[in-house]
């Protein structure tokens, strides 16, 4: 009989010991992955306070940071959802996702979400919401901090070439015939935009339509479509001579933007410190405004998202409120005032301190007009040769290879055998 | 009796015994077996055969990795190994604190990280206002866009190689000159030997396991090249080896078959081709090193 007790009280104590959401009063510490810039300098110190902050409203719960590398942070994921040993809320970025639900690393977090507050769900940018929820009843990401790309433009490469820098160019013919002048006074107008991916996405956006880029996964097709994409090809036949032979990415690209050599940089607003820190130390003067579309009050770019993930498992619900509770407005709203960036809480984007920061309101325009880089999101993953497909056919028309209505039609044929698995 | 003499010996062999299995040989078994299998790392492993390895040989990208691995080897081992031994040949020739200036300067680029190389390297390529298209714009040749031209990519990528490699096959063919007897030049030199000469006849030949070594470590670790081409065209896993694919390397490939596809069991094929590659051509090596040796 003692022992029959003995072993019952012994179930009950395993029972209440074992698997099972996580209350706050349980004591865990959970893994929260970041981008490395997101773990340098000021902002380490502020996710550390948010950190602190979430850990005094939580006893028990400890969060441990940790910043990686792009690659880093998606093998991690991958590698982690295959040994059971995921970090418990991780960021990447949106065009990832896909990836990251078939590697099962991201917890459906619809229920979560609709738990909450409904003034809480109203604080995000919509678009992004909807990035995050490809169907009805599943949501895998929390849309956190974001971007869409900004002319940046060297004022001094633009007055020595005789241009009126007052008002930005209003459209791509302009904007081109600035790039000439400046390639007459000796200097590079732009970065070679066929080098990346996502400067091609960005170099289509300026003439084509949002609903030809992309992939059709139900049809398994390319949207892209060889009548507009032609139109987007000749940029890239017509910038060839005035670029610097540079990616956006290089670094040789910012050091030559900081040297008054390149005229235009066409990125996301990260590089915004390297050049304030250059204008303070050398006297660089820039500003930046939004890529020109096609015509005349029309905008380019591309936008895109890092994610907030929460992995499936035993942890999710303690891991759910953390990423809410750093991805809410006050939190954002002092992330933006830190670092002037953009993010995809309207909420703060709105705060009247955060909204008259030069950068944060040119990133919300921008915003607008962006071109998802990789759509739709969290429905397929985008295969291996599409990127490179893509690349090498911007860059083979540039060249003269072939002309920009052949480039564009033995892009589609290429790109639909890719998606074909052929 | 005797084998219970010999039970605290293979008592003290068994952490490492335990280690290597687990660490070694359980991974070169899982990746075997997970060769044959269609397995995205989650979801349930599905049989495939030898469907993976038949994929990955009948693939665009595998042929295109491997015609450039064999270029690549064909120039960089050789090339290499000849920089590495005039350059051992001369810090040799110098005494005291030049030779230790000369042999550090050279050994610099080996510790150097690699992303930092790499970064450098691109700076040095760049076309227009790179140093290296400087210098050939003094002799009137137009600039040329080193990393982004498939006719020129492999032969920038080589550079590098040998730039970084040549410090640390310098330092083993030093070690080994430093063991060549003294008195082998002097007979020569009696003998009306030229410098040429003393290298031909003397030291290549007393250096040979030292270049033995050094060929074939060159070999293998030119097989498995990776991260200077990864990081020379700005590789990830969503788009690598550069413009049509002129420095994709098997290594790549596998890494985005895995990391950038999901596609684990056409990774662990690719893994084990690679290393059926590498195992032949060091047997290869080695039994053509005992032949040599034997004469």
């Amino acid at each position: 009989m003692k022992i029959a007790r003995l072993l019952a009280s012994a179930s009950v104590l395993a029972i209440a010991f074992s698997t099972g959401p996580a209350r706050a009063a349980d004591p865990v510490t959970l893994q929260y992955w970041v981008y490395s810039d997101f773990a340098q300098g000021d902002a380490l110190k502020l996710q550390q306070e948010f950190i602190a902050e979430f850990e005094a409203a939580h006893p028990g719960v400890k969060i441990a940071i940790s910043g990686k590398g792009d690659d880093d942070l998606t093998t991690g994921e991958v590698t982690g959802a295959a040994s059971g040993n995921l970090p418990d809320v991780f960021m990447n970025g949106l065009a990832f996702g896909a990836q990251l639900v078939e590697a099962g690393a991201l917890d459906n977090i619809y229920a979560k979400w609709m738990a909450m507050p409904q003034a809480f769900r109203d604080q995000f940018d919509k678009d992004a919401i909807a990035s995050c929820t490809p169907k009805p009843d599943t949501m895998y990401c929390l849309p956190y901090t974001g971007f869409n790309e900004i002319l940046f433009r060297n004022l001094t490469v633009l007055k020595a070439a005789g241009i009126d820098t007052t008002v930005p160019p209003k459209d791509w013919a302009e904007w081109f015939e600035q790039m000439k002048k400046v390639k007459a006074a000796g200097k590079f107008a732009m970065p070679d935009q066929t080098q990346v991916f996502n400067s091609v996405a960005s170099t289509f956006s300026v003439v084509g339509p949002h609903e030809d880029w992309g992939i059709d996964f139900a049809a398994k097709k390319t949207k892209v479509k060889p009548e507009s994409y032609a139109k987007a090809l000749q940029l890239f036949v017509d910038m060839k001579p005035l670029s610097s032979g540079t990616s956006r990415n290089d670094q040789a690209t910012k050091d030559l933007f900081i040297t008054n050599q390149l005229a235009f940089h066409v990125i996301g607003p990260w590089v915004d410190p390297t050049y304030a820190q250059a204008a303070k130390d050398s006297g660089l003067k820039y500003d930046f405004v939004l890529v020109p579309g096609a015509k005349p009050g029309a905008h380019a770019g591309i936008k895109s998202y890092e994610i907030l993930g929460v992995a499936p498992g035993k942890n999710a619900e303690i891991a759910w409120q953390f990423a809410a509770y750093v991805a809410e407005a006050k939190q954002m709203s002092r992330w933006a005032k830190l670092l002037s960036r953009y993010n995809a809480n309207a909420a703060a984007m709105a705060d009247p301190e955060v909204a008259k920061l030069p950068l944060i309101a040119r990133s919300v325009e921008a915003v607008k007009y962006g071109l998802d880089v990789q759509p739709p999101y969290f429905v397929g993953a985008y295969p291996n040769c599409y990127n490179q497909i893509v690349t090498d056919n911007a860059a083979a028309v540039a060249d003269g290879n072939e002309t920009p209505a052949e480039g564009a039609a033995s892009l589609v044929k290429e790109l639909d055998a890719c998606i074909a698995g052929d | 009796m005797i084998a219970r003499r010999h039970v605290p010996h293979y008592l003290m062999l068994l952490p490492f015994l335990l280690l290597f299995a687990v660490f070694f040989l359980y991974p070169i078994a899982s990746g075997l077996t997970y060769s044959f299998f269609d397995w995205n790392a989650t979801s349930p492993a599905r049989f495939v055969g030898i469907d993976n390895y038949q994929r990955i040989v009948a693939s665009r990208d595998f042929r295109k990795a491997m015609v450039n691995l064999g270029t690549y080897i064909a120039i960089t081992v050789p090339l290499g190994i000849t920089v590495a031994f005039c350059l051992a040949l001369l810090v040799d020739s110098f005494k005291g604190v030049w030779a230790n200036l000369f042999r550090a300067a050279y050994f610099l680029p080996v510790i150097l990280p690699a992303f930092l190389a790499a970064t450098i390297w691109r700076w040095i390529y760049a076309p227009s206002f790179g140093l290296l298209n400087m210098v050939l714009g003094w002799f009137g040749v137009p600039s040329i866009s080193f990393l982004n031209d498939t006719s020129t990519m492999l032969y920038a990528l080589i550079a590098v190689d040998v730039w970084v490699s040549a410090g640390f096959n310098m330092v083993i063919i030093l070690a080994g000159l430093k063991n060549i007897p003294a008195h082998y030049y002097e007979a020569a030199r009696l003998d009306g030997a030229n410098k040429l000469q003393q290298v031909l006849y003397i030291t290549i030949p007393m250096l040979y396991p030292v270049l033995f070594f050094v060929v074939t470590y060159g070999f293998i670790s030119a097989l498995q090249v990776f991260d200077i081409p990864w990081l020379l065209t700005g590789s990830s896993f969503a788009n690598y080896g550069g413009r049509q694919g002129a420095l994709l390397f098997p290594v790549m490939d596998m890494m985005g078959r895995g990391f950038g596809a999901l596609k684990f069991g056409q990774a662990a094929a690719y893994g084990f081709i690679l290393t059926a590659v590498i195992v032949i051509f060091t047997a290869a090596m080695f039994a053509f090193g005992k032949r040599r040796f034997a004469q």
